[in-house]
């Protein structure tokens, strides 16, 4: 906002045009006629014809009898233009596999070369590093991934571009992402964690320490260090820090008592006194929308402190049928799951299904 | 007669930031959720009608970042976009707001590609030898004034653009991209304001500049 933060009231009685609001009310004869003169440029095209949907079922390997014929055909299509292709081109493929990058301010590198002015565009291939001064702001595209915007003061490389995973190393700065590949693509190694696209947008920051925070706003990320792992749905941030991981995530409008003790919490407190006190200040201050939060602490508190846990949540969500206190406690992982599907943010099979898919080729947390 | 500060506080309790105005299109939003429900698992109707629903929503976030002559074809594009990618949705509830995004992403990415010669305004008219709102060249006024709203802060033109282009209410907007009914409302009034002061035959700004996004 620009302006008119200084007179709030004279605003608000302003504001009573409800015509312009609403519609309701006096009409405003010079909004009327805007309305008229600009309705001309209305949409009204009719519905078009919407090509078939393919169903949210992501890992269906078997096509039912009545669409392996025309599945076939495809294939077999494909593969003959494919050959011929590569019969006239000698194998060589046109565009290697990468991120369009385009300057949007100042002038980023891409390794020793800049990237400015009339030849502000280049390509960011597996192995090559962009980097932002503090002047400079670039765009990485990919048409079949995603977009994601590079901040000033930022250093990241692309180490992976291969089918099913698509991976970059981020040492330090700020990014923001657009991702549209399907769940579990889209992987960026940070130095003391690693952040897994499981849905939409997110903003992801390393500072020169190698601590990151990640923020989402439309979908849900995945936050991995080794055994430690975190999930940040939409509103919600997580920090993480070098040699510990990620933290415990929080949604951002929570109090700034809850954010402070559960920070020191995480990170700082080194007795289990400390961490008591910080904990208790957590549970105090928690809303229901908290069970996030509460959902992590059960596998991160020491075993007394895992009952009280277990009960403020199930204050807020009860557990669901078949899941005890008794499994909760042994931090049972199915019943964890089970407890998180309910929750209302996002089904947890998304994510088991990539652990178990990469288990082995998974990046871990990048070193420098 | 009510004083100021009543005024203003039956401003907040009529929804400036919260519910009340809102609730008239609540339903919009229940009734969404199965629609995209069923789209997800390849229901082409259901798809549809969530089209008949956003296309004008879309249409104006196009139309407050593009030149007009692309934005219909764009419409499409952000509907077969997001037809392709529906099963990464995870907030069912976040279906607008998630199409205003890639709205907004198509935009920019046109601005990428597009020549330098491809100005936004470059297909409006360049006739403003008279005040739009009281020539008889409709179509020139209606160019001329939406070039104007073309040319305000960002924030604005989208409120501005799906209030006085395609006919939506200030509620209607925020449910169907996401914002709050606070921030719509207050983008409305501002930039209203801030229209009037450019078709003003006395603006001292002229023909604006513009404003690429």
């Amino acid at each position: 906002m620009d302006a008119g933060n200084n007179e709030p009231n004279k605003e608000l009685q302003a504001m009573g045009n409800d015509y312009l609001w609403d519609g309701s009310g006096e009409p405003d004869p010079e909004i009327r006629r805007l309305e008229a003169l600009l309705g001309r440029f209305q949409y009204n095209r009719p519905r078009p014809e919407f090509p078939e949907i393919v169903p949210a079922k992501r890992w269906r390997f078997f096509l039912p009898r009545r669409q392996l014929y025309p599945a076939l055909a495809t294939v077999v299509a494909v593969a003959a233009v494919g050959a011929v292709a590569f019969l006239m081109y000698g194998g060589k493929p046109n565009k290697l596999p990468g991120w369009d990058v385009s300057a949007v301010e100042g002038t980023p590198r891409l390794g020793q070369k800049a990237i400015s002015g009339q030849d502000g565009s280049s390509r960011l291939g597996v192995g090559q590093t962009l980097e932002t001064d503090l002047q400079a702001r670039a765009r990485l595209r990919a048409d079949e991934i995603g977009q994601i915007e590079v901040e000033p003061g930022t250093r990241l490389r692309l180490l992976d571009m291969g089918s099913g995973l698509k991976r970059i190393a981020l040492d330090r700065g700020t990014i923001h992402t657009f991702i549209w590949a399907p769940p579990g693509e889209f992987v960026v190694d940070t130095p003391s964690a690693m952040a897994v696209d499981l849905g939409c947008a997110y903003t992801l920051q390393v500072d020169d320490t190698g601590a990151g925070l990640v923020r989402t706003s439309l979908g849900w990320v995945g936050f991995k260090l080794k055994g430690r792992e975190s999930f940040i749905p939409a509103g919600a941030a997580c920090v993480t820090r070098p040699r510990v991981g990620p933290g415990t995530p929080y949604f951002e409008d929570a109090s700034s008592e809850f954010r402070s003790a559960l920070t020191r919490f995480d990170f700082e407190d080194s007795t289990s006194e400390q961490r008591g006190t910080d904990l208790a200040i957590v549970l105090a201050q928690s809303r229901k929308r908290d069970a996030l939060t509460l959902w992590h602490l059960l596998s991160r508190v020491d075993e007394p402190q895992r009952a009280i846990v277990y009960n403020d949540l199930a204050k807020f969500i009860p557990p669901p049928s078949g899941v005890t206190q008794t499994g909760i406690l042994r931090l049972d992982q199915p019943m964890l799951d089970r407890w998180w599907n309910d929750l209302g943010f996002d089904d947890i099979s998304v994510w088991r299904y990539w652990e178990r898919s990469w288990s082995g080729r998974a990046p871990q947390a990048n070193t420098k | 007669m009510s004083t100021g500060s009543e005024h203003g506080f039956s401003l907040l309790a009529a929804g400036l930031g919260g519910r009340p105005l809102g609730e008239q299109f609540a339903h919009d939003l229940f009734e969404d959720t199965p629609l995209v429900s069923a789209a997800r698992d390849g229901d082409r109707a259901a798809f549809g009608r969530l089209y008949d629903r956003y296309a004008r929503m879309v249409h104006g976030v196009l139309l407050a970042k593009v030149p007009l002559g692309e934005v219909d074809d764009l419409v499409q594009d952000v509907f077969v976009l997001a037809l392709r990618r529906l099963s990464t949705l995870r907030e069912i509830g976040s279906f607008g707001a998630w199409l205003a995004a890639i709205a907004r992403n198509l935009a920019k990415d046109y601005h990428r590609r597009a020549a330098p010669e491809d100005q936004l305004t470059a297909d409006l008219s360049e006739n403003e030898t008279e005040h739009p709102l009281t020539s008889g060249d409709h179509e020139g006024a209606a160019a001329a004034i939406l070039d104007a709203i073309r040319s305000l802060p960002e924030a604005y033109r989208e409120p501005l653009i799906l209030r006085l282009v395609e006919g939506m209410t200030g509620p209607e907007i925020a449910t169907r991209t996401g914002l709050t009914p606070g921030s719509v409302r207050v983008n409305l009034h501002r930039g209203i304001q801030q229209l009037r002061e450019r078709l003003s035959p006395n603006s001292s700004r002229g023909r604006p500049e513009q404003e690429r996004p």
